[in-house]
């Protein structure tokens, strides 16, 4: 029963997180209006895993063997792209606009395609939500004795209380001002996209696309990724007890690469924040 | 600011390309069969050649959904009740490999040893 409530609260975590996110970051910028597009992400990443989720029962054979692997190679390495974006978008606004707060405000809701924020609801929602649908349904299967009804009602509650968690994030967040906002969340958002970048990498070598490697170091004897501390941390910074060297790589060269290209030119913003922002502002929405 | 997303992409493509692919795929890889029944897997305890790349095939008897997870492998995958997945495993070097039944961890854990 304990366990069905720790595993669906770990495969919603990361959904609740990035939706709380997203959810203030619109607040932030004051297009509440715009909370259609997370929503819509939302239900439909939602609607998707539902339907992979039933998809599986059906399938058999190869389509069976890879397909749901390379969809969730594919979600995976969508959702780095488009946290980066998002993470780079942000850091435009904190930073290069050196006017008042409302300057920022206005700027951040003119230039930024919102349709966005609404792909990364749909990516958090769809990453782990086939697996969580598969695995009420399997407990549903079983709940004929009074047990199987409480490991289902586990199962709920530990999505219940991501959610919470989420809803929490954004009621914290509306309290913080917004550049403090923008920069938590930037660097958040960068170690989650670094994390899963690295396990997108992982598939790819559990696929055979890239080798498979003895782990670079072994930290299971202090934090195990299977405990309960160990798997929030995979979750948010993409922790691993027992790396390969091409996780390890990938996971600095991503957080090099991309704190570059999003904080880098913190050094001199004028310049670059300029050009950057001129042809974007003259393809808004 | 495009420049330096040039170069950032410029390195990530070269890291990649640094990284060797896969080898050539023996012909028929051998198979060796897992099954799951009542929440528990058979056997406890898998050995293989080491550097020999393999199918698992995963047996699910159990009504019960159950995820083959293995953080070692890097493998995650949900096996619906009553099916059977053929799960390819690369070539692993010698060395223990453990996995478990995320939905049944209590029961559900072995390990697979390349030697």
């Amino acid at each position: 029963m304990g366990a069905a409530f720790l595993i669906t609260l770990r495969e919603a975590f990361e959904a609740a997180l990035l939706l709380g996110l997203v959810y203030t970051y619109l607040d932030k910028i004051h297009a509440r209006e715009q909370f259609h597009w997370v929503t819509l992400g939302g239900v439909l990443g939602l609607v998707a895993s539902v339907a992979m989720g039933v998809a599986v029962g059906f399938l058999s054979g190869p389509l069976l063997d890879l397909g749901p692997d390379l969809i969730g190679a594919t979600v995976v390495f969508l959702a780095v792209i488009l946290l980066t974006w998002h993470a780079w978008w942000m850091q435009q606004h904190s930073r290069g606009i050196r006017g008042q707060i409302e300057e920022r405000i206005d700027r951040a809701r003119t230039t930024q395609r919102l349709w966005i924020v609404g792909l990364i609801a749909f990516t958090g929602v769809f990453r782990e939500g086939a697996e969580t649908v598969v695995f009420l349904w399997g407990i549903m299967a079983e709940a004929t004795s009074v047990a199987g009804w409480g490991s289902l009602l586990a199962g709920v509650a530990g999505v219940a209380t991501a959610a919470l968690l989420g809803w929490a994030i954004f009621h914290g967040g509306k309290s913080l001002s917004l550049p403090t906002f923008f920069t938590i969340t930037t660097v958040l958002i960068l170690f989650l996209a670094a994390g899963l970048f690295s396990t997108g990498l992982g598939r790819l070598q559990s696929l055979g696309v890239l080798p498979m490697m003895a782990p670079l170091w072994d930290t299971s004897w202090l934090l195990s990724d299977r405990s309960v501390v160990g798997s929030f941390l995979a979750g948010l910074v993409g922790y691993r007890a027992r790396p390969s060297l091409i996780e390890v790589t990938g996971y600095i060269a991503y957080l090099v690469g991309a704190g570059y290209l999003v904080l880098g030119g913190a050094l001199h913003p004028a310049p670059s924040a300029r050009a950057a922002r001129e042809p974007a502002a003259s393809r808004s929405r | 600011m495009r420049y330096r997303g040039a170069t950032a992409v410029a390195l990530l493509i070269a890291w990649l390309a640094l990284v060797p692919g896969p080898a050539t795929p023996a012909d028929a890889p051998p198979e060796i069969t897992l099954t799951i029944e009542n929440n528990r897997f058979t056997p406890e305890e898998i050995k293989v050649k080491a550097g020999v790349a393999f199918v698992l095939v995963v047996v699910n008897k159990d009504k019960a959904a159950e995820e083959f997870e293995s953080k070692d492998l890097r493998i995650e995958k949900v096996i619906p009740g009553g099916k059977t997945i053929r799960l390819k495993v690369p070539a692993l070097k010698a060395g223990s490999y453990s996995f478990v039944g995320e939905y049944h961890e209590k029961t559900a854990k072995g390990r697979i040893i390349a030697e």
